[in-house]
């Protein structure tokens, strides 16, 4: 078993790693064999969208995710603190030396199109009234909190659009893995995205956390 | 944020995706703190893998914009066997894309003309409510 990086941040401020953030560590790990056959021997531009703490980006860099000494790390995130953490737990488990940079913005808005080789999303995925506004101010620590947990409709407003636009943000040999509660229906979605595009999706990981029931699903495209 | 990052970054503004002015932002040379970095080490496998991705013309047009005019026209190519010359282009390379990194600085659209900041090496692309 892979080692779990080290965390210590303010976790009023970034979202602390829990059930979620390890089941997408497992995940990584048994695809290790796959993604070095799916990305070996070219550059992998990694990016993990709402790193949160940056344990999972981390957690790549440390176990040189897709394979070793050719991946670039991106974080986006709209929580700047999320960037500072991510920055921070990098740093505490010996990935200097390593290609990482953090960005702040909007999920995928401001990379080029289908550059990201591998996508890694654990979004705010619990069922809400609704997506909570982005602070205007860093000081706002519980609104940027909410903004890590709260999806909206069924908690699934922000994961669809980035579903939406899985299409324009991987390479053509991209692949993504997503996360998904029970109450995000991803049975259900996978299958009309599965209908209607080119995708091919997995089920890679499933988990009971609690009350919540996890999954990580693995989408890359038909060829 | 490293010299390699601007060859990803785009405007993130929606109706920007249909112009050809969105990428790459348009860096001020005047504004723009540069650190060299120098703790990713050399690894001529890892370049030849960059170089084999990049976009080597908005790689030039953004060396001109932070006032290196020095890189060739034609993005560079190698024999599989690596020359000692080889190894000289790709350690300047290295120097460039991994090891120089943009402290702070500031960056624009050219279709939309936004200016877009980067503080403590991150870039800050969030658009204001207005324009998301």
């Amino acid at each position: 078993m892979l080692p779990t990086p080290y965390t210590k941040f303010d976790y009023d401020k970034v979202y602390e790693p829990s059930e979620d953030s390890f089941l997408l560590l497992d995940c990584l790990e048994s695809e290790l064999k796959f993604l070095d056959e799916k990305l070996k021997g070219k550059l992998s531009v990694v990016c993990e969208i709402g790193p949160g703490s940056g344990i999972v980006t981390t957690f790549m860099i440390q176990n040189s995710i897709p394979s070793l000494n050719s991946s670039i790390y991106l974080a986006v995130d709209i929580n700047p603190w999320a960037l500072e953490s991510t920055i921070d737990t990098a740093a505490r488990n010996n990935c200097k030396g390593r290609y990482l940079d953090t960005i702040q913005c909007n999920l995928t808005d401001s990379l080029k199109a289908n550059e990201v080789d591998l996508l890694v999303f654990n979004p705010p995925y619990v069922p809400a009234e609704e997506v909570p506004q982005i602070p205007e101010s860093k000081g706002e620590i519980d609104n940027w909190l909410d903004l890590a947990l709260l999806g909206g409709k069924d908690g699934m407003v922000i994961t669809n659009k980035v579903l939406e636009n899985l299409d324009s943000i991987l390479s053509s040999n991209g692949v993504a893995y997503i996360l998904f509660c029970a109450r995000n229906k991803p049975e259900v979605i996978t299958a009309e995205m599965k209908k209607t595009g080119n995708w091919k999706i997995e089920l890679v990981e499933t988990r009971k956390a609690g009350w919540e029931v996890l999954s990580v699903y693995r989408f890359e495209r038909q060829h | 944020m490293k010299f390699l990052t601007t060859n990803f970054l785009k405007c993130p503004v929606k109706t920007c995706d249909t112009s050809n002015d969105n990428f790459p932002l348009q860096y001020n040379g005047e504004k723009c703190q540069l650190i060299q970095d120098e703790s990713i080490e050399f690894n001529p496998e890892f370049l030849l893998n960059i170089l084999d991705r990049i976009d080597w013309a908005a790689i030039i047009i953004v060396a001109r914009d932070l006032g290196n005019k020095s890189l060739p026209p034609t993005k560079p190519s190698f024999s599989p066997e690596l020359s000692d010359d080889d190894l000289i282009v790709l350690r300047d390379l290295h120097t460039l894309l991994l090891q120089t990194s943009i402290v702070d600085g500031e960056m624009k659209c050219k279709n939309c003309g936004h200016i877009y900041f980067i503080k403590n090496s991150i870039p800050n692309l969030l658009l204001p409510p207005h324009l998301a």
